[in-house]
């Protein structure tokens, strides 16, 4: 109260320029930097991060790596707790696995179309049963299963998991305030940098690749688990309290249940994120369809890689639509009574006839001898696609009239925008990429968030890898302009036109379901390995979610606001620009930290596909069992991610108190 | 503005404890809030100057009542007057600062969680502003939340609850869902839960004022009317002071958390405590709610035994009627006894708010 009212007195004392709060937070960070540049400068120069202020982590961290898998299978906490859960991981993953199998591709279909009619009606039914069929005619219905029997183990363990932390952050304040920063850190995480620790621990193989992906998959769980238990209606748990419910009374009866919306998309996105990590972790040894797409990467074998890919993506698409749809179910004000007549049953199905009919299924499958995917109903696609990319890198590659080739664009691109970029960075003085990043992260954010940006900066480079990571910046840099003038143009187009949003809504849905692995194979067969393909993957990634929050943000302006600009005669573009970008800032402001985000997952994924960079750095560690080089990459990429989430974080107003 | 008072049956006193008995009752929220009413110095602060001392609200401050076994107990206040406040400390849903509170002269604050988890189960049942109804469950089953937080088997609490949707006018709607129903509708849920655990008194915080006029109309004439078929203690929050003089025994009207005045509509109306008051009550056309009893003289000799015969607790606009028709003043009667009369001086005065000064002069 009191600072507030001594800061109103003073403003009107301070001149014009000064009482805009971003001129003087800059004159504040001029003052600071006029102090302690010449004094940085003098004693360490300028140019790349001194090498004086580094710190050789390689060999620790080599001599801690040795030493676990020197010891790994004598030191008791490997024997008795790590031991026993990579046991307990393998064992329940085969299980899931020879249940799959045993329930022949019949009778697994029949299942996933089945669960798939039950909440979403006899249309899903169908995508879902043609979508694992199709699995199958791919070829692919063994890596498929070894996928999703790694994935129903994930799953699992990250529901329960992350379950119970947020019950833990939904009913306890104090466990809120110290999971939330963890959590909100985890979700900008790129997917890449979880994988070291785990093969550190585990080794390469199953557990590691399972834990992973429970540790990636669980954190949209507790959040939002815990959102919903603190979202829920406080007159309606009061009411419940006024007639005497215990605490364990008011948590069945009121809180879980009217948390069901959050939980059941909790799942989903857990269940997406699941699958997207159980792919990428095919680097550590996950098996399955992601391996499948990972080898033939490695030799640019395109089919090879779409034939493992298709499947990727249909899975995805099938598993959001279905719980998605479990989601929308018999939620609250759905017309279907419970003791009423019902008259949303109709188009569904019973889970007892659903289980009835599964059973039935995999029995006469297995009668017939059909457990597994017959051989003559496959469909090679690897060699048809293997040879329209060939003919693609003929006659589209270079040389074509006018255009230019893919390849010539990627090369233009690196040529004239990545090397450039990379250029300019890695020339800038280091103490002026440290100013520039808190100047940047203290306009937009908080002093908090400026120095999070600023020290995980100066983290990367007393890591040692200050090269690598403006180099994997550039790259960053690029690909997020690309995604938000290209994500800004369409989503303004969407936000304006019905049609096109209609037209846009389906591919985006498609678009935003995909693991990030997938993207890269499309991008390698038009161009080639390299900076570029990296690049160009990460915007295709990262566009969705830009167009997505662009659009709604300028939809959701208050109409009012455009009222009143139209009756005052406003042309469509000054509305634009008047109106709804102003207003829609924080959006805007929102989809930049989500292309950035997004962006630097892929583009250190793209490492796999001559990326270069931290990405490089990780899956050579890995590669060549050189974990040392691997982790500090990683931790460099945890560091970058904060970086860049915390230099694009607005400033969030904090809640009115005692209103 | 059209008041009916519904003629009222006087509380039977055959109990004499008070349902709720509170004594010296203080919320205050903020730091330090149970040095605020221990210190005189500060508890006579009003509120700015408490706020600018402590940094604390007192919501309700040193109050002090009575609720009568089977009488309608208004609380009234505009918002921010402490009111809602004040009806959830009586439960403890918000836990009061100092005073006593009593049920049936058992120390609520006293109580462990188990006993108040009692006390909420069976003896005080809650309606809400905004319905606090379970949007995922029918009808029926949140009628039949208190009694299965109670611990009563699926059958037999459906079955109870099956009487409530009958008896609040909610026939053929058991299986719908809150959000398919009208705000009316939704509030007759609220009323048949509270009502379904056969509390021993009701508590009301503002339950209609989220309904549109002729609605509200409609479920004060319920609650009017399951009062007087049931004679359940009711305590009754609102801001809405037609509401307050319709439905209330006696009404305690709130301002910055402390009651300024206690008394029946009557008293209210016809002798407000102070200014604040007195504003209040300004608008209210006083020949409904003033009654002979207030407004008769004593009957001059020969006057008893003519002239139309009226309850003592008729209202000065049912007088009017009678007087007008008549011609002649009205004698208010009692078991047969003349009490006195009102003539037509008389019942002007009240409706140009003229007999007080009268009587003073």
């Amino acid at each position: 109260m009191a600072g507030l009212t001594s800061a109103a007195v003073l403003r009107p004392a301070l001149p014009g320029a000064l009482r805009r709060p971003a001129v003087r937070k800059l004159l504040a960070l001029a003052v600071l930097a006029a102090v302690l540049v010449p004094l940085a400068h003098a004693r360490w120069g300028g140019g790349a991060w001194p090498h004086a202020l580094t710190l050789d982590f390689t060999k620790p961290l080599g001599g801690a790596s040795d030493w676990i898998v020197d010891n790994r299978d004598s030191n008791p906490v490997f024997l008795y707790f790590l031991g026993y859960l990579s046991n307990a991981v393998v064992i329940s993953v085969r299980a899931v696995y020879m249940t799959l199998l045993n329930a022949g591709w019949a009778g697994v279909a029949a299942l996933g179309a089945l669960v798939a009619w039950r909440f979403g009606g006899p249309r899903l039914a169908l995508g879902t049963g043609a979508a694992f069929l199709a699995c199958g005619v791919l070829g692919m219905w063994v890596p498929t299963m070894q996928t999703l029997a790694l994935m129903v183990v994930a799953v699992l363990a990250s529901v329960a998991f992350g379950g119970v932390l947020g019950l833990a952050a939904g009913l306890s304040d104090r466990m809120d305030r110290v999971l939330r920063p963890v959590l909100d850190t985890m979700q900008v995480l790129p997917a890449f940098a979880y994988l070291l620790p785990v093969v550190l621990v585990f080794g390469i193989g199953v557990p590691a690749a399972v834990l992973a992906t429970v540790v990636y998959a669980a954190p949209p769980m507790a959040r939002l688990t815990a959102l919903g238990l603190r979202g829920a209606d406080p007159e309606v748990l009061e009411a419940v309290e006024s007639l005497g419910a215990t605490g364990r009374q008011r948590l069945l009866t009121a809180r879980l249940p009217l948390a069901r919306r959050e939980l059941l998309l909790g799942l989903n996105q857990t269940i997406m994120m699941a699958l997207s990590m159980s792919v990428i972790a095919s680097v550590i040894g996950a098996g399955g369809l992601g391996d499948r797409v990972y080898q033939a990467l490695g030799s640019v074998d395109v089919g090879s890689a779409l034939a493992a890919g298709v499947p990727i993506v249909l899975l995805a698409v099938a598993l959001d639509r279905v719980t998605a749809a479990a989601g929308s179910d018999s939620g609250a004000g759905s017309d279907s009574g419970r003791s009423g007549g019902a008259p949303g049953r109709s188009r569904t199905i019973g889970w007892p006839y659903a289980l009835a009919v599964t059973v039935a299924v995999a029995l006469a499958a297995r009668l017939l001898g059909r457990l597994e995917w017959p051989d003559g109903w496959t469909l090679p696609v690897a060699d048809p696609v293997n040879r329209a990319v060939d003919w693609m890198t003929g006659h589209l590659y270079s040389g074509v009239p006018v255009v230019g080739g893919t390849a010539d664009w990627a090369g233009h691109f690196t040529t004239w925008v990545l090397d450039p970029v990379r250029s300019g960075l890695q020339w800038l003085p280091w103490w002026a990429l440290l100013l520039l990043v808190g100047a940047l992260a203290w306009l937009i954010g908080t002093w908090r968030t400026a120095l999070t940006a600023v020290l995980a900066l100066a983290a990367i480079g007393v890591l040692g890898v200050w090269q690598p990571s403006l180099d994997t910046l550039s790259q960053v840099l690029a690909a997020v302009a690309v995604t938000l003038v290209l994500g800004f143009a369409i989503g303004i187009g969407a936000a304006r036109s019905a049609r096109l949003e209609r037209v846009l809504r389906p591919v985006l849905d498609v678009f935003q379901t995909m693991p990030q692995f997938v993207y890269l194979i499309p991008v390698v067969a038009l161009f080639g390995v390299g900076r570029a393909p990296a690049v160009a993957a990460a915007v295709v990634y990262a566009l969705p979610a830009v167009v997505r929050i662009t659009a709604q943000g300028l939809r959701q302006v208050d109409e009012a606001a455009l009222e009143s600009a139209r009756s005052l005669g406003a042309t469509g573009r000054q509305q634009l620009w008047q109106i709804q970008l102003p207003l829609a800032r924080r959006s805007l402001l929102l989809a930049v930290n989500q292309g950035l985000v997004l962006v630097l997952a892929v583009v250190i994924v793209g490492g796999l596909v001559g990326g270069g960079a931290l990405g490089y750095n990780v899956a050579f560690g890995l590669a060549q069992g050189d974990l040392a080089t691997g982790l500090v990459a990683g931790a460099a990429i945890v560091c970058l991610g904060l970086m860049l989430d915390r230099v694009t974080q607005p400033a969030v107003r904090r809640a009115k108190k005692g209103a | 503005m059209t008041l009916t008072v519904p003629t009222r049956k006087p509380p039977t006193g055959d109990d004499s404890t008070p349902v709720f008995s509170v004594d010296g009752l203080w919320k205050v929220f903020g730091p330090k809030a149970d040095t605020v009413p221990a210190d005189p110095e500060l508890a006579a602060l009003d509120p700015a100057d408490l706020r600018e001392r402590t940094g604390c609200t007192a919501a309700v401050r040193d109050v002090t009542f009575d609720v009568r076994r089977g009488e309608v107990f208004v609380v009234m206040g505009l918002s921010g007057s402490g009111k809602s406040t004040l009806v959830r400390c009586l439960t403890r849903l918000i836990e009061p600062t100092a005073g006593t509170i009593a049920i049936d002269g058992e120390d609520v604050r006293a109580m462990n969680p188990a006993r108040l988890r009692e006390l909420r189960r069976h003896r005080a049942a809650m309606v809400f502003q905004h319905f606090g109804l379970l949007p995922h469950r029918t009808v029926l089953d949140n009628i039949a939340y208190g009694l299965e937080i109670q611990g009563m088997g699926r059958a037999e609490r459906r079955e109870r609850a099956a009487e409530f949707v009958a008896k609040v006018g909610l026939d053929g709607m058991e299986g719908r869902r809150p959000g398919q129903l009208s705000g009316g509708q939704r509030q007759r849920v609220g009323l048949a839960r509270a009502l379904a655990v056969d509390p021993e008194v009701l508590l009301f915080d503002e339950p209609f004022s989220a309904l549109d006029p002729l609605i509200r109309r409609d479920m004060q004439d319920e609650v009017a009317r399951l009062h007087d078929e049931e004679g359940r203690t009711m305590i009754f929050i609102t801001h809405d002071l037609a509401e307050a003089l319709k439905l209330g025994d006696r009404i305690a009207l709130m301002r910055d958390g402390r009651v300024v005045q206690l008394g029946t509509p009557e008293e209210i109306v016809s002798s407000p405590a102070d200014d604040y008051v007195r504003e209040f009550v300004r608008d209210v056309p006083r020949e409904q709610v003033v009654t002979c009893r207030t407004a008769m003289r004593p009957a001059d000799p020969g006057e008893s035994a003519e002239g139309p015969a009226l309850a003592p607790d008729a209202t000065v606009s049912d007088a009017i009627e009678a007087v007008a028709r008549a011609g002649a003043p009205a004698r208010v009667m009692e078991r047969g006894r003349c009490l006195g009369v009102v003539d037509s001086e008389r019942l002007l005065a009240v409706v140009a708010g003229t007999e007080r000064r009268e009587e003073a002069a």
